[in-house]
């Protein structure tokens, strides 16, 4: 025993610093491997106050910029409304349209803090549980997607954008409709990258990339980038198709949130597919 | 100025500086700026290694939580205030430090604070990139990182010290 309490005393020192270290080390791995702790994120309440005062200074800074994007959706928008359209036929009955059912709404919000130059990259965005964000929805602006809400609490969400190095969204590269998994390698800001693309196929420099809408969580269709370049992959019969993203994620402030209303009944019948058993 | 007084308010400037400041500019070429190791260094000499290895997590936990990066900055800092202690007996003066003074480059001098201070952002920084990346494949884009940040990290210190940092009259 006394030897015991001696073995203390002499690395204590050691004992509190490896302590401390495996604390915070395992709280860093548990981030990256199981994301679903809710503490030390950003979305707490007095971090995410500050970040909120931070931001009501720094958005000025992109004011006319971010002014500019809003205009010219709001114009597209506006080009939709039924007053910018000429009736062509009079005296029809207006009947309650029983073949579309409203799938995706959208709430909007604003980025309070982000990086880009991190090997993941998480944006915090100003609405929480309260406006109904729960974690798993998607996030997109009106120029691209963005992420995928990560925790959310009370008044604050964390998204995982798709500048983190797992984040394995379902794109297809439109005209010819080919299906792969976009990846971001961690280093450039302005770029990701498509794998499990067979090389036998061709695809045109510059042709688009959006989403698949495979699990969900967006809709079919919205704009990814484009592809810049096919690059070979050493062994295998696939390319490395590098895109360009088409929103600039390191001056982003207004973004949307998804909300599926059918996403529960979606993964109710995926849960009915049989798993495979590897024998 | 109360010395404990003194050391809060240099917590609270660093960390806000970093949040606040440093964690926004994004420059490129993998470029991050770290400046709180730089409480450590001006932590008194006499202070027990424990009490400091505190004060370095509750720095580390309050940087990690508001920019999202759960436990690296605290894991990278802990490190450093460790080693302080064998840093310091490395470059020490024969006769040992005058507990009067501080670890700051107008008391103990530039050189000391060069390869003092030099040495622990490049630990640092090695440590946070490496932990940050975590491939093996990665290395060379961690040195990479760690090669460009080190000497920026280090001006933007010296710039601290010039602001907050009382120079000793000098007769």
């Amino acid at each position: 025993m006394r030897n015991l309490i001696a073995f203390f005393r002499r690395f204590r020192v050691f004992l509190v610093f490896v302590l401390l270290q495996v604390f915070s080390l395992s709280v860093y791995f548990t981030f990256l491997n199981f994301p679903r702790s809710q503490y030390l994120t950003s979305a707490s309440k007095v971090s995410g106050l500050i970040l909120t005062v931070q931001n009501d200074i720094t958005k000025h800074f992109n004011l006319s910029l971010n002014n500019d994007k809003l205009q010219k959706e709001n114009i597209r928008l506006r080009n939709r409304l039924p007053q910018s359209f000429q009736r062509m036929q009079n005296g029809w009955a207006k009947i309650n349209d029983t073949l579309f059912h409203q799938q995706y709404e959208y709430i909007p919000a604003s980025v309070i803090n982000s990086t880009s130059t991190k090997r993941n990259n998480y944006f915090t965005l100003n609405i929480g549980a309260k406006q109904g964000v729960v974690r798993g929805m998607g996030v997109f602006s009106d120029k691209g997607i963005v992420g995928i809400v990560h925790t959310s609490s009370t008044h604050f969400a964390v998204v995982k954008t798709v500048l983190t190095v797992n984040i394995n969204i379902d794109v297809m590269i439109e005209p010819i409709g080919l299906f792969g998994l976009m990846k971001w390698d961690g280093r450039d800001p302005r770029r990701g990258s498509i794998t499990g693309i067979s090389n036998d196929l061709k695809i045109k420099r510059w042709s688009k990339v959006v989403t698949r809408g495979g699990s969900g969580i967006f809709p079919r269709g919205l704009n990814v980038g484009k592809v810049e370049k096919l690059n070979p992959v050493e062994g295998k019969p696939l390319w490395d198709v590098v895109i360009r993203f088409s929103e600039d994620y390191r001056t982003i402030q207004r973004v949307y949130v998804i909300k599926n209303l059918f996403q529960e009944e979606q993964n109710k019948l995926e849960l009915l597919i049989p798993e495979d058993k590897e024998e | 100025m109360n010395i404990v007084v003194k050391h809060i308010i240099r917590f609270i400037v660093l960390v806000a500086a970093q949040v606040l400041v440093l964690n926004q500019l994004e420059i490129g070429f993998g470029i991050q700026f770290m400046v709180y190791p730089l409480l450590i260094v001006l932590l008194p000499f006499d202070l027990g290694i424990i009490y400091m290895l505190l004060i370095a997590f509750v720095m580390g936990i309050s940087i990690d939580a508001i920019s999202n990066t759960y436990g690296l900055h605290t894991s990278s800092l802990l490190l450093v205030t460790y080693l302080r202690p064998a840093t310091f007996k490395l470059f020490g003066p024969r006769d040992g430090y005058d507990v009067l003074k501080e670890g700051n480059m107008y008391d103990m001098g530039t050189r000391w604070f060069i390869s003092v201070f030099g040495l622990m952002l490049l630990i640092h920084h090695l440590w946070f990139f490496t932990l940050e990346i975590f491939r093996f494949d990665d290395m060379l884009y961690v040195f990479q990182k760690t090669l460009f940040s080190v000497p920026l990290s280090f001006l933007f210190c010296l710039l601290f010290q010039a602001m907050f940092v009382t120079k000793p009259n000098t007769r």
